[in-house]
């Protein structure tokens, strides 16, 4: 009972009413929790294309159009006095099949190599080891890195690429024979077979460079070099650039659902608070009466609101991250699917933007009185 | 004998539908320092009006009220308020108290002076319920908690306002008796309906109609 704290520190009143008060904080949990899991989906996509195309900033892939008898070419200029030291050029083949996001399938390509140059490109790719063997050559076999695989639902003998399927062809029934331990997210077969059993003999052309962190100087490069030619030049930071413009309207419309949501929450944490405030009217009069002022008064329900909302705000915070935190680890890692649960930057900018407009209508609120 | 409070020609005009209506019509008074003032008057006829005048809770139509020779009406609201909660004491018809602080806390609202309350509260024989939050005391109890609030800054002036209503004839003397004994320096202006409350008045005024009878 020996508290210096004044009986009419807003904290008091807070909580020898906490009948009131648990309520309103869980109103605002929920509000905030609702929020923070529309913004973490909508960062998960972008999170999702960095993710599964990732691999693809390992390297410059460069494929000849219409004519196939002009890879030898592209490998002459992309070979002419690049800006950065070159390690390897390497020449595959590909197919494409189908991977599994978020937002619906994505098509991802298959990669086919000479046995050299696969060892290779596992190594640049981080791969620490392999579970089972690589494909031999001229066989109708594959290898798939360990996302691939949780993603897919694929084992060791999983028929992957089938003459059937639409979506991942193959001639022949192609097998999984490996599973290669690296977060990147690859396919990758056997450059023989794909040769037997592709009737247009169309290679393309894999640059590496020396540094790997000097590989996307090397690409802005080619992409240059390469305009007029017959060619398609697939780079990383293109990837990165097209995955957004293809989500832009959809950011757009989310944005615009999130700020209504926020608008609507608002408004209704303001008409709570009235509400929760009008109840004490009596209150406010005696006090009135026996000499505090209107604006002490004003304070002293805005600094409650404020702490309910922080409080709420917090707490909707720590309790939204940790079920992202479990419905990652639950419903989206088994599948490998990329869910964005730590953006803090990003979220704090939004709770200060909604913070300053609630403090503004809570103002308009008290005032009225 | 020195006035602490001087009201002159105070008018208060409501507005009833168009219609004029007055709470209080000229009144004059002055309240020496220490003083007991009664004014008695029955129900409508502006006892209250003329205490929301005289504490400066409301302004005069017309008419000053000047404490310590400062016009009250000539003051900003935040001087005013703060003269209220130095300088004056109220006890009203209810015993209003905030239901969720302590006896003691709710004296406390007003003033930092602990131990003061508690011997204020001692000598009103409220000690041992200090602690208590005011559903759990009786009615004469929150009233002599309210009594308390009232002297806790030793005011200047303390108004009541028929602080006996919501009591029994006998438990309404009582508290008129506590009031008394300890206002200490401090004058008392009360109204009342009922002449035996203010039988211990240094002086009474009727009140009838709005106007003092003099
Ligand atoms: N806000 C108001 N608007 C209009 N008329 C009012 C208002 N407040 C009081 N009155 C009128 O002013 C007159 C005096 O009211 P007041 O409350 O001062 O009486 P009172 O003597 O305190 O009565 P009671 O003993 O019942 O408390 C009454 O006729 C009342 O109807
Ligand atoms: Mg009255």
């Amino acid at each position: 009972m020996s508290r210096t704290a004044s009986p009419l520190a807003p904290t008091t009143f807070l909580r020898r009413n906490a009948g009131k008060t648990i309520p309103l904080v869980i109103v605002i949990t929920l509000a905030v929790m609702l929020v923070q899991s529309i913004i973490a989906l909508i960062n998960s996509i972008p999170l999702s294309i960095r993710t599964i195309y990732g691999y693809s900033s390992a390297f410059l892939a460069v494929s000849p159009r219409l004519d196939p008898s002009l890879t030898p070419t592209l490998v002459e200029i992309l070979k002419d006095k690049p800006p950065v030291e070159m390690d390897r050029y390497m020449l595959c083949r590909g197919s494409s099949a189908q991977v599994k996001s978020i937002v619906g399938k994505w098509p991802f390509a298959v990669m086919a190599m000479e046995p050299g140059d696969l060892k290779y490109y596992l190594g640049r790719q981080g791969v620490s080891k392999i579970e089972g063997r690589l494909p031999q050559v001229g066989a109708a076999e594959m290898i798939v890195s360990r996302p691939v695989a949780s993603n897919l639902g694929v084992k060791i003998g999983t028929i992957l690429l089938k003459p059937e399927d639409n979506e991942n062809f193959s001639r022949k029934p192609v097998k999984v024979v490996g599973i290669a331990e690296t977060d990147r997210w690859l396919m990758l077969g056997d450059k023989k077979y794909y040769a037997d059993s592709q009737p247009i003999p169309l290679d393309f052309v894999l640059a590496f460079t020396k540094n790997i962190n000097e590989q996307s100087k090397f690409d802005y490069w080619a992409e240059e070099k390469l305009k007029g030619q017959f060619a398609q030049v697939f780079a990383y930071h293109q990837i990165k650039k097209q995955s957004e413009e293809m989500f832009g309207i959809l950011y757009r419309i989310l944005n615009a659902v999130i700020l209504v949501l926020v608008i609507v929450i608002t408004f209704m944490m303001g008409m709570l608070m009235n509400i929760y405030q009008t109840q004490r009217l009596v209150e406010f009069g005696l006090l009135q009466a026996i000499g505090f002022t209107k604006t002490q008064l004003l304070k002293r329900v805005i600094s409650e609101s404020i702490l309910v909302i922080i409080g709420g705000w917090i707490f909707g915070l720590i309790v939204a991250r940790g079920l992202l935190i479990i419905a990652k680890k639950v419903l989206m890692d088994p599948q490998a699917f990329a869910l964005e649960t730590h953006r803090p930057l990003r979220w704090i900018f939004r709770t200060q933007w909604r913070l300053r407009i609630q403090s503004l209508f809570l103002w308009r609120f008290s005032s009225w009185r | 004998m020195k006035p602490v409070l001087v009201a002159d020609s105070l008018s208060l005009v409501y507005s009833d539908h168009g219609k004029e209506v007055f709470a209080c019509q000229d009144i004059s008074l002055s309240v020496n320092e220490g003083e007991f003032v009664g004014i008695l008057g029955p129900s409508g006829s502006g006892k209250s009006s003329l205490l929301y005048l005289l504490s400066g809770l409301k302004n005069p139509t017309s008419g000053t009220v000047s404490f310590e020779g400062q016009n009250l009406h000539s003051l900003d609201d935040n001087s005013r308020s703060n003269l209220r909660l130095r300088k004056f004491g109220f006890v009203f018809q209810q015993p209003y108290l905030l239901g969720y602080l302590s006896a003691l806390e709710n004296i406390l609202t007003v003033s930092q002076d602990r131990d003061f309350a508690l011997e204020l509260l001692n000598s009103l024989g409220m000690k041992a319920k200090a602690n208590r939050l005011p559903h759990e005391l009786s009615g004469g109890e929150r009233q002599r908690v309210c009594i308390a609030r009232a002297l806790v800054n030793r005011p200047s002036v303390i108004f009541a306002d028929e602080p006996t209503a919501a009591l029994d004839h006998k438990n309404g003397k009582a508290v008129v008796e506590l009031l008394n004994q300890h206002r200490g320096n401090g004058s008392l202006v009360m109204v009342t309906h009922d002449i035996s409350m203010i039988e211990q008045a240094d002086r009474k005024l009727t009140i009838s109609e709005s106007r003092l009878i003099p």
